[in-house]
């Protein structure tokens, strides 16, 4: 018993006996003093902080071999081996920084992203929705941004200089065929799908990554929510048709279904329209999403988006009385996909999918019945490795079906093509510090039908400055195969080609945004040809082109209180032997001055935000045929004010009221001419107008949920 | 007898060196909990939020000492008078620590009241961005928080400060965010009632029910 005492005693002494200090100064490696940094000898509570000017000094009675540990946020942790024998010791460690996701440089050369998670984001998912002349349509908000023209009879998505079919649509990283609803010629069209689906987007005006094939000007990424917040039920009203939609929530998955019937008919009775509808447009759309969570870090989502609708309309022809052309079009359109993204072990991550696309058009003009149905499957898988803070790499493998028929149904004549077509991409990300990044990629191709092989080379790298701008520069080679209306006429074409050479600055601080970039783009192997859809003759792939310019935008948040604004400027300079054009010309879809200005502002007393946009360019060149020459002829300007104002009186209700155009200006988009001379030899020709001098929006929306709070303001 | 003793010695050893370890972890966060109570600028927080993470890495077992690192680093994220990037790393190292929190204690309303702080805490550093994404998430948690614990006074006291905004932003009057003060009020009387001394569980939000008392509810 006494034994143990003494030992008792003795440790006790032993414990008391000797006090070591630890001191020194913590630097980086510019010398730079870190404070805040966390010092410990590890397996005890002894430990200490750096104080500001990054000194410390830590006392311990420990004696003893220890591991003293330096932590900081932002630095490598370093380790020292330590005997603790009374006598004092100094350390002046300097830490190395990681390369912290959140605060490094990222590439901002083409890219304007939508998010609430990243930084270098340009809009959030909620000012998409709410600019007013959007009308609803994500990509009406996208012509607002830099680089993009407003083509009013199209409504389709046109990036600097290159026409629609250039800019590429993926949800969930998979490819979306005919994302847009199928129309008559100068009817603007929009896209299928509802913004309230994403939560962000990724949109590239040039110079993406390798993970993006088949588009030769854009990609444009959207991404779904991943869990919705809770159960709730979304009622719409609108002056176009009613939807509603309910969701519910589980522990670990979740469900939306949803359905929309649209028609214009009691909207067109009564406001005035510019086109001669024998029945206004009309549809319906059902889509059912699902998402499961995949462990603590994987997600499965699959949705399926299935609609049907059609229209009938009169379309005059120049030269000639009466009411024109009847085009009665009716379309049916499927698109189903399925993703997932998981998180591995050893800095692995994987994500991938599959989706299928089916477009099926019935036209009959006049006396001619045709059917039209285009399909595509999409199947990726992706894997990321991070060798270390420093250095990534991305790996994939792609592969497409793109499946095409057209027939004469009148004439009982079928035409088709299958074309297969694997990828495969690899890109590597290198940091060379927080501010300086580098990315190098390769996309390699095949296609069956076209029986070519290629390989796309994209490079890219971005600095960030002290200030916390960026200037990135991009360059690369994209390639894309022709539309399919102009394949299945000659199945040998091969792959158009662009380069793209871009440079970009971006500087976003405090609530304001500033973006420059300027482009170089160059077309290679664009297709020419004679005649028109169904009849096309002598295709050649001899066109060639560029586009170049730049553009700025500036959003400001702060400056004026309650109040969001932004302004873009896009100049384009493009020229392009394309279509039937014997030369290169200016296309008719690329104005050279675009700018657009969006303004929000909340009034509290109000309970409502009111918006408005003003777009404006210097017109569109088409061709005369009563003076020589091609495109030598330029319409009017376009100009557009739309206002917008949405109500909040309860947090669970809005009501929106947006109106385009409310000038009344007399937009023309180009003209259409008279095939032959009339008797004093003149081509008589119509202007291609807007649908209808204005367009007016009015929507209820109420959202059902146990919690008051929520609305469904996304649906703006 | 012999063996007996020795046993009996071992014994009161391996408990006393288990008390020992107790007592330490229990010592130490009686000190910095009551270090952290009083740290005002971001360098006393950060010192605090560092010595809770270092007490975690030696008790990996307990939540306490990640909740209290995650409430300091949250509490830097809203006070830091710097940019947003130095804004959302405090709150990228509170998540983390609320998340292991979260692992060892799951559906405790403490836990589930710190994280919707957090979202505050980003809401707060952003507001014209963030606004519409996170003020329904941050009032979402402290929801889940309250249904989780009902007389939890720091969840009620962050709803309200919510529910304050909210009726702002709707022109509404702040009658139902100071019933929920007042409601905070009378639980943060009972748990320092009940509270024992030496008491680790979280305590903190008084201050913050007073102070919107004194300035929106009178």
């Amino acid at each position: 018993m006494k034994a143990l005492f003494t030992i008792c005693l003795f440790f006790l002494v032993n414990l008391t006996l000797a006090q070591t200090t630890i001191k020194g100064i913590v630097k980086d490696n510019k010398g730079e003093t870190i404070p805040g940094v966390n010092i410990f000898l590890k397996g005890t509570y002894e430990g200490t902080s750096s104080e500001v000017d990054g000194s410390y000094e830590l006392a311990t009675d420990e004696t003893g071999k220890f591991i003293l540990v330096f932590q900081a946020m932002g630095f490598k942790s370093q380790e020292f081996e330590i005997d603790l024998n009374g006598s004092a010791q100094t350390f002046n460690p300097i830490l190395k920084e990681t390369i912290n996701e959140m605060t490094a440089v990222t590439i901002t050369a083409g890219a304007m992203e939508a998010s609430d998670e990243k930084k270098a984001v340009v809009l959030r998912p909620i000012d998409i929705v709410t600019v007013p002349s959007a009308m609803g349509d994500i990509i009406g908000a996208f012509q607002t941004l830099p680089g993009t023209a407003n083509v009013g009879n199209d409504g389709r998505l046109f990036v600097r200089g290159g026409d629609a079919s250039e800019t590429s649509i993926f949800i969930d990283g998979m490819k979306v065929g005919n994302a847009f609803g199928t129309t008559a010629s100068n009817v603007p069209t929009r896209t299928r799908f509802n913004p309230n689906l994403f939560k962000g987007s990724f949109f590239s005006t040039g110079g993406y990554s390798a993970e993006y094939g088949h588009a030769l000007s854009s990609a444009l990424a959207l991404n779904t929510v991943d869990m919705p917040m809770r159960n709730q039920g979304d009622i719409s009203v609108m002056s176009v048709g009613l939807g509603y939609s309910q969701t519910l929530v589980g522990e670990k998955n979740s469900l939306t279904a949803t359905a929309n019937y649209m028609d214009l008919s009691p909207y067109q009775a009564m406001v005035t329209q510019n086109f001669d509808w024998e029945r206004a447009p009309y549809g319906f759309d059902a889509e059912v999403s699902l998402r499961q969570k995949w462990g603590n870090s994987g997600m499965v989502k699959a949705y399926a988006h299935t609609e049907s609708g059609g229209m009938k309309i009169w379309q005059k022809i120049p030269g000639s009385e009466g009411r024109g052309q009847l085009v009665d079009l009716k379309n049916h359109y499927t698109f189903t996909s399925g993703s997932f993204k998981q998180i591995g072990e050893n800095d692995w991550s994987y994500y991938g999918g599959i989706s299928y696309s089916n477009n099926v058009d019935e036209f009959t003009l006049d006396q001619i019945a045709i059917r039209n149905q285009n399909q595509v499957v999409h199947a990726k898988a992706v894997a990321l490795k991070g060798f270390s803070d420093k250095f990534s790499l991305k790996t994939g493998l792609e592969s497409y079906l793109f499946s095409y028929e057209e027939g004469l149904k009148s004439e009982n004549l079928v035409r088709d093509f299958d074309d297969l077509q694997a990828n495969i991409f690899t890109e590597a990300d290198y940091y060379v510090s927080n501010k300086l990044i580098f990315r190098g990629g390769l996309r390699a191709g095949h296609s069956t039908l076209a029986d070519q092989t290629w390989l796309d080379p994209r490079f890219s790298l971005a600095y960030k400055f002290e200030n916390e701008g960026q200037l990135s520069l991009a360059a690369g080679q994209f390639s894309q195969m022709p539309v399919e209306e102009l394949r299945i006429a000659k199945p040998e074409v091969q792959n158009t080609i662009a380069n793209h050479l871009i440079l970009n600055y971006f500087l976003t601080k405090n609530g304001r945004t500033i973006r420059a970039e300027a482009f170089y783009k160059d077309y290679k192997k664009i297709l020419t040809y004679e005649g028109t859809q169904y009849f096309y003759r002598n295709i050649q792939q001899n066109g060639s082109g560029y586009a170049q310019g730049f553009d700025v935008f500036y959003r400001d948040q702060k400056t004026v209180k309650n109040t969001d604004f932004w302004v873009t400027y896009s100049f384009v300079d493009s020229r392009r032997k394309f279509a039937q054009f014997t030369e290169m010309v200016q296309p008719g879809f690329a104005p050279r001055h675009n700018a657009s200005i969006v303004i929000k502002h909340f009034v509290s007393g109000l309970k409502s935000q009111l918006g408005g946009s003003f777009a404006i360019n210097d017109g569109y060149t088409y061709t005369d045929p009563n003076f020589a020459g091609q495109m030598n002829a330029k319409t009017k300007g376009f100009r557009d004010l739309s206002l917008s104002w949405s109500y909040l009186p309860k947090p669970n209700l809005i009501i929106h009221f947006a109106c385009s155009n409310v000038l009344g200006r007399d937009n023309i988009f180009g003209y259409q001419f008279s095939p032959k001379p009339n008797e004093s030899g003149k081509y008589e020709s119509l202007p291609i107008r807007q649908t209808a001098p204005r367009f007016i929006f009015l929507g209820i929306f109420l959202t059902l949920s146990k919690d008051k709070t929520a609305n469904n303001l996304n649906n703006l | 007898m012999k063996k007996h003793t020795l046993i009996i010695a071992l014994m009161m050893f391996v408990a006393t060196f288990a008390n020992a370890t107790n007592e330490a972890y229990e010592k130490a966060m009686m000190k910095e909990i009551q270090a952290l109570g009083k740290a005002g600028p971001v360098s006393e927080l950060q010192k605090s939020a560092n010595a809770f993470a270092r007490i975690a890495e030696m008790n990996a077992g307990e939540w306490l000492p990640d909740y209290y690192a995650a409430v300091a680093f949250a509490n830097m994220g809203m006070r830091a008078q710097g940019g947003l990037e130095e804004k959302d790393g405090y709150l990228a190292q509170a998540k983390k620590h609320i998340e292991k929190a979260n692992a060892l204690s799951p559906n405790n309303s403490e836990i589930v009241a710190v994280q919707g702080f957090i979202t505050m805490g980003e809401l707060a550093a952003d507001p014209n961005s963030r606004g519409q994404s996170l003020s329904g998430l941050a009032m979402q948690t402290f929801g889940k928080a309250i249904e989780l614990n009902r007389q939890n006074p720091r969840a009620i006291i962050l709803m309200a400060q919510m529910e304050y905004g909210m009726a702002q932003f709707f022109g509404q009057g702040p009658e139902k965010a100071c019933g929920l003060v007042e409601a905070s009020l009378g639980l943060f009387a009972k748990e320092a009632a009940e509270a024992n001394e030496g008491n680790l569980n979280p305590s903190w939000g008084k201050g913050m029910a007073e102070e919107m008392k004194e300035r929106t509810c009178k």
